[in-house]
């Protein structure tokens, strides 16, 4: 068996320490035995019983004649009727106010002692209506004192204690609740006898070996130290495995923490954070990307419009009129182009970002060769909600810009970001598609969890969504679809669920 | 992304052999195609198509082509294609376009097939070849739409004007009355959907034989006779209308490839333009209409990062079905017939990457040396983070979308300066928000089982309209926290607002509120930096908890982190 003494209240070791094999254990002689407090008398039987060092053997009923403070005054002063008589026969006879105030007793208090010892004859009234003493006390008040004497040791007194005559006598002097002013309160009792059981007994052998008393220290407090008492003393060794309570700490939320996780990657990887605004237009969202003003992706039921203002006010110049001149003609890039003619108002129309690579075209702009760019930027998407699909949600995206680099650098680049970011454990790389791009390469993975997925896509901007934005060096550009990477992290397997407002839910989420 | 369905049979019949699903899945991105499924208790193969540029690849004999080639290397050769000094026969089939749908429509062309009797499953998928071209490349029938027809009812030559919606009736298919073109548009299923392409033009597009029989409404409905082809039959006639000619002559192509490819016999057609085109008056379809294109070796070598010979480079695109030529360091491609997605030579070097084999190109790192660096906003919100986690704040993380009812009329504010989206999908997202203040008043509403006090904060984009902006609108980088107790009041508002901005290193004072229906009067400030009113905070008013449902008072503050920073 094992037993951990350490998990053993003082109060349960004192007690074990205290009784015997096969001896009744009772309130009483716990009490009595070592002191304790009715209160702490329970804890410690409830504590014991659970641990299965005691058992319950048997239960009864029990009326208790209490002392209470009247009584315990009336122990020292005497009863009533005992100093009246006493007086009486010292003093004289006396009238019944007189009495009252020499013993300072209440006129009703005197008026039933008299009549109670007048009719066993102890006192009478004279001619001048004045009480005397006549006879011997009676038996019964003796029987009180005595009663009032014995309670005065322990407190109480049991009723199967006590004879014939002593119930007789109690019963005047007792009520059964709310008696303050009686001298004892009845009270109804269950007596619960324990006995120790053979692991009661094992604890007890335990405790006595590792000597420990329950006198030990408890809490340490700051006048034990000052006063160098903790010196005197041992420390009450704790349960280690003692049940821990709940705290509520300030917190990161672990999707962010998440993504921060991958910002700090790329930012080792040598990537330069760029961000920027929500609404956008469908200049930057699409034609700068050498998405054709017919393309179906642009379609009303693939991007959300502003509805107010409906345009942006200007697009900067040149961008405008290269990127206008490509779409129609291939302007300079060495393109054919779409070959339409480009829509100058529905370029200025307003609409929600709907993909991260719109800021890696505005990035072209103003971008340093070589250089590279990344961004973790919310984007919308016209899609119903579901579990696969949110109303806007990030994407994570990027592009690397420098003399030489090529289709080899971008495979390259795609399979650290599978192994640094991913974990991945083997890559494969297919032809893709994208507007911007050619050629395209998507990355598919092999993860230790998730098995095959597509981790991203990627390619080499075409010329005509470079040389328009003033960049003639070719430029790898890779996005990440990281969100399943980040439900896997996270245990979740509904996108919705990484914007939950569930206060409980971000409280005790955490990433493996 | 277009997705296919295609009986066994007939994909690998066309194929000429069968695969297994993990052949299948090892071949298919050749033709950036992927196995979407493979039922195999209806014997159907189902394909996802991702290059939406490429429509030739939408069908189950364009992509059994595609993996012919790359397999075998061999070219298929097409014999029915004129072009403008070589005119295959068109034994007097034509269809005339009359200038009366010029602005409407511009353009139908057509060509004929026979030979091969059409059973269920081939009449199916040519019709669902026909739907992907004309639903994506298409769109929607608005550039591309097709009718096939019994070519053995029709007296050449085909006529294609623009008539009376009113006075022009034939019993469309489907059906068995006869209606005015009008009338279609408002009853039948088909006009309903496709009839608002043509109907705000006082005259229709309207297809008919030598006879004057009905062959159909297009881009709607084709006749209940003439235009319904059924299972046995072996003579087509297929017509392309569209205002874009360039756009029909590839849909031709595509199908007649894929026509042949099946086995039928493909029959010119004769087809006189109403005007000038850059191919003449009058051409004989199918006809080829793409230019040669040209890429430098040394554009392939630069992008690829591979110096690929010359030789490699026309073995690599010929299995990927082009016929190349190279002289004085340039490749010279003859596009084939179903593509015309060339439009710069770096189209060229994709197929050279993809046809010499996306596994012989070794990765290598790029070697330019550059610095990481975190973003301004993103460095700055870090050490506000890290702040209000200290003081015992739940960082939470929302949905930039909601509804007004959140958004605005929960919080008692105007809503004058949120951006709305003109084409919401759903009232629950037809807003940007304009604070974070409402969500984190959403995630009271929801958390009353989590243990108080609720203390979170979101650091997250809001966007508001602004006329000193290009947009009209700004987007704010933007700090919003909240915190609610049984006691909680101003006071503690304000010790969380001082340590954030003694240890941000921020000067502060504080203004009041005034008016602002979000905070008990008299018991919120404004907060003033730079002479510059950067945030607000105080108690929420008990009709703002009222209206989210909350009954424990709280505190909230809104900073703009932007204006902040600096």
């Amino acid at each position: 068996m094992d037993i951990d003494v350490k998990n053993l209240h003082p109060l349960e070791v004192k007690l074990l320490r205290h009784v015997s094999a096969g001896e009744d254990i009772t309130e009483g002689s716990i009490i009595s035995g070592l002191g304790y407090k009715v209160g702490q008398c329970n804890q410690a039987f409830s504590w014991l019983s659970s641990k299965g060092c005691l058992e319950e053997v048997s239960r009864t009923k029990k009326t208790i004649y209490e002392l209470t403070d009247t009584g315990r005054a009336m122990k020292e002063e005497g009863l009533p009727a005992e100093r009246i008589y006493a007086f009486l026969k010292e003093k004289g006879p006396h009238a019944m106010p007189e009495i009252a105030e020499a013993l300072s007793l209440e006129k009703s208090d005197v008026g039933s002692a008299f009549g109670l010892l007048s009719s066993k004859g102890a006192l009478r009234l004279n001619e001048e209506r004045k009480a005397e003493a006549a006879g011997e006390l009676p038996e019964e008040i003796a029987t009180q004192r005595s009663l009032l004497s014995r309670a005065a040791e322990t407190g109480s007194l049991e009723e199967s204690g006590l004879s014939d005559a002593e119930k007789k006598a109690i019963a005047p002097l007792s009520k059964k609740r709310g008696a303050s002013s009686s001298p004892f309160r009845i009270q109804e009792r269950e007596e619960v006898v324990y006995r120790l059981t053979d692991k009661g007994a094992e604890m007890r052998t335990a405790v006595i070996n590792a000597n420990i008393t329950g006198e030990e220290f408890g809490v340490l407090t700051p006048q034990m130290i000052q006063t160098g008492s903790w010196k005197n003393g041992t420390f009450r060794p704790y349960g280690i495995n003692a049940p821990t309570s709940r705290l509520i700490p300030g917190r990161r939320n672990a999707y962010s923490e998440y993504l921060q996780w991958v910002k700090d990657k790329l930012i080792a990887l040598g990537f330069e954070e760029f961000d920027g605004p929500l609404v956008e237009n469908e200049f930057w969202n699409g034609d700068a990307l050498f998405m054709p003003q017919f393309h179906s992706a642009r379609d009303i039921h693939d991007v959300y419009y502003v509805k107010d203002p409906v345009h942006a006010k200007k697009i900067d110049e040149p961008w405008l009129s290269q990127v206008a001149a490509t779409h129609e003609n291939g302007w300079h890039t060495g393109s054919r182009g779409w070959g339409y003619s480009f829509d100058h108002e529905f370029t200025r129309r307003q609409v929600l970002r709907s993909q991260g690579t719109v800021l890696s075209a505005h990035q072209l702009t103003k971008a340093h060769v070589p250089g590279k760019y990344f961004g973790v930027v919310r984007c919308f998407r016209y899609d119903q909600v579901d579990a696969t699909h949110g109303a806007d949600f990030y994407q994570t995206e990027g592009i690397v810009i420098g003399k030489d680099v090529n289709l080899r650098n971008l495979l390259g680049l795609l399979k650290m970001f599978a192994e640094e970011i991913a974990g991945a454990e083997e890559v494969k790389y297919v032809p893709g598609y994208f507007p911007f791009t050619e050629p395209s390469i998507e990355v598919h993975i092999k993860h230790p969890v998730l098995g095959w997925f597509e981790l991203g896509g990627s390619g080499i901007f075409r010329p005509e969504v470079t040389e328009p934005l003033g960049i003639k060096e070719p430029v790898l550009a890779w996005g990440l679809g990281i969100d399943r990477m980040a439900l896997m992290h996270l245990g979740l397997s509904d996108l919705r669920d990484l914007f939950t407002p569930d206060i409980e839910s971000v409280r005790t989420r955490r990433g493996n | 992304m277009p997705k296919i369905e295609v009986p066994e049979n007939i994909f690998f019949s066309l194929l000429g052999k069968r695969m297994s699903d993990e052949e299948l899945i090892d071949i298919f991105p050749v033709a950036k195609a992927e196995l979407d499924g493979h039922d195999t208790e209806n014997h159907v193969i189902k394909i996802e198509l991702n290059d939406t540029n490429r429509p030739d690849l939408w069908s189950a004999a364009g992509v059994a082509r595609a993996l012919r080639c790359y397999e075998t290397g061999e070219i298929p050769y097409y014999d029915f294609f004129s072009t403008k000094d070589d005119e295959r026969p068109s034994e007097g089939r034509m269809v005339i376009d009359d200038e009366s749908a010029l602005g409407i429509r511009d353009y139908s062309i057509g060509f004929a097939a026979r030979g091969k009797t059409v059973d269920n499953d081939l009449l199916v998928n040519l019709i669902q070849s026909q739907e992907k071209l004309c639903t994506n490349f298409g769109r929607k029938r608005k550039t591309i739409a097709m009718g096939i027809y019994r070519s053995d009812l029709i007296r050449y030559p085909v006529h294609y004007a623009a008539v009376d919606p009113d006075k022009t009736k034939f019993v469309p298919l489907g059906m068995t009355e006869e209606l005015s073109l009008r009338e279609i548009c408002e009853k039948h299923p088909k006009g309903k959907e496709y009839g608002h392409i043509v109907s705000s033009f006082p005259r229709f597009p309207y297809l008919y034989d030598d006879n004057g029989d009905t062959l159909s409404f297009p881009p709607v409905i084709n006749s209940a006779r003439i235009g319904a082809v059924e299972i046995g039959d072996s003579d087509f006639f297929i017509e392309v209308s569209g205002p874009i000619l360039d756009d029909l002559l590839l849909a031709v192509s595509i199908l007649a490839c894929d026509m042949s490819d099946m086995g039928f016999e493909i029959l010119p057609v004769k087809c006189r333009f109403a005007k000038d085109t850059p191919y003449g008056r009058e051409i004989t379809v199918p006809y080829y209409f793409q230019k040669p294109m040209a890429a430098s070796l040394d554009l392939v070598h630069q992008k690829l990062g591979e110096d690929l010979s010359g030789e490699e480079c026309i073995e690599a695109l010929k299995r990927m079905g082009v016929y190349s030529i190279v002289d004085d360091g340039m490749i010279y491609a003859n596009v084939p017939e179903y593509r015309n997605d060339f439009l710069h030579g770096v189209d060229i070097v994709e197929d050279v990457m993809i046809g010499h084999g996306l596994g012989n190109f070794e990765p290598v790192m790029p070697s330019d040396f550059t610095i990481g660096r975190l973003s301004p906003v993103e460095e700055f919100s870090r050490k506000v983070k890290g702040i209000l986690v200290g003081l015992g704040f739940q960082e939470m993380m929302y949905n930039y979308l909601g509804s007004k009812r959140e958004y605005i009329d929960n919080m008692h504010v105007s809503g004058e300066d949120a951006v709305f989206i003109a084409n919401p999908m759903s009232e629950n997202y037809e807003v940007i928000r304009p604070s974070v203040l409402p969500c984190l008043l959403e995630s009271e509403s929801v958390s009353g089982h989590a243990v108080y006090p609720h203390s979170i904060f979101e650091i997250g984009k809001i966007t508001v309209k602004d006329p000193e902006d290009n947009s009209g609108t700004r987007t704010i980088d933007s700090l919003g926290f909240f915190s609610s107790n049984a006691a909680i009041g101003y006071n503690d508002a304000a010790s969380y607002i001082n340590t954030l901005m003694y240890f941000l290193r921020k000067e502060y004072t504080l203004a009041e509120a005034g008016d602002d229906p979000r905070f008990i009067p008299g018991r919120a400030a404004v907060i003033m930096y730079n002479g510059e009113r950067v945030g607000i905070f105080g108690e929420t008013h008990p009709q703002v908890l009222e209206s989210w449902g909350c009954s424990m008072p709280s505190i909230m503050a809104e900073i703009d982190l932007d204006k902040l920073m600096n």
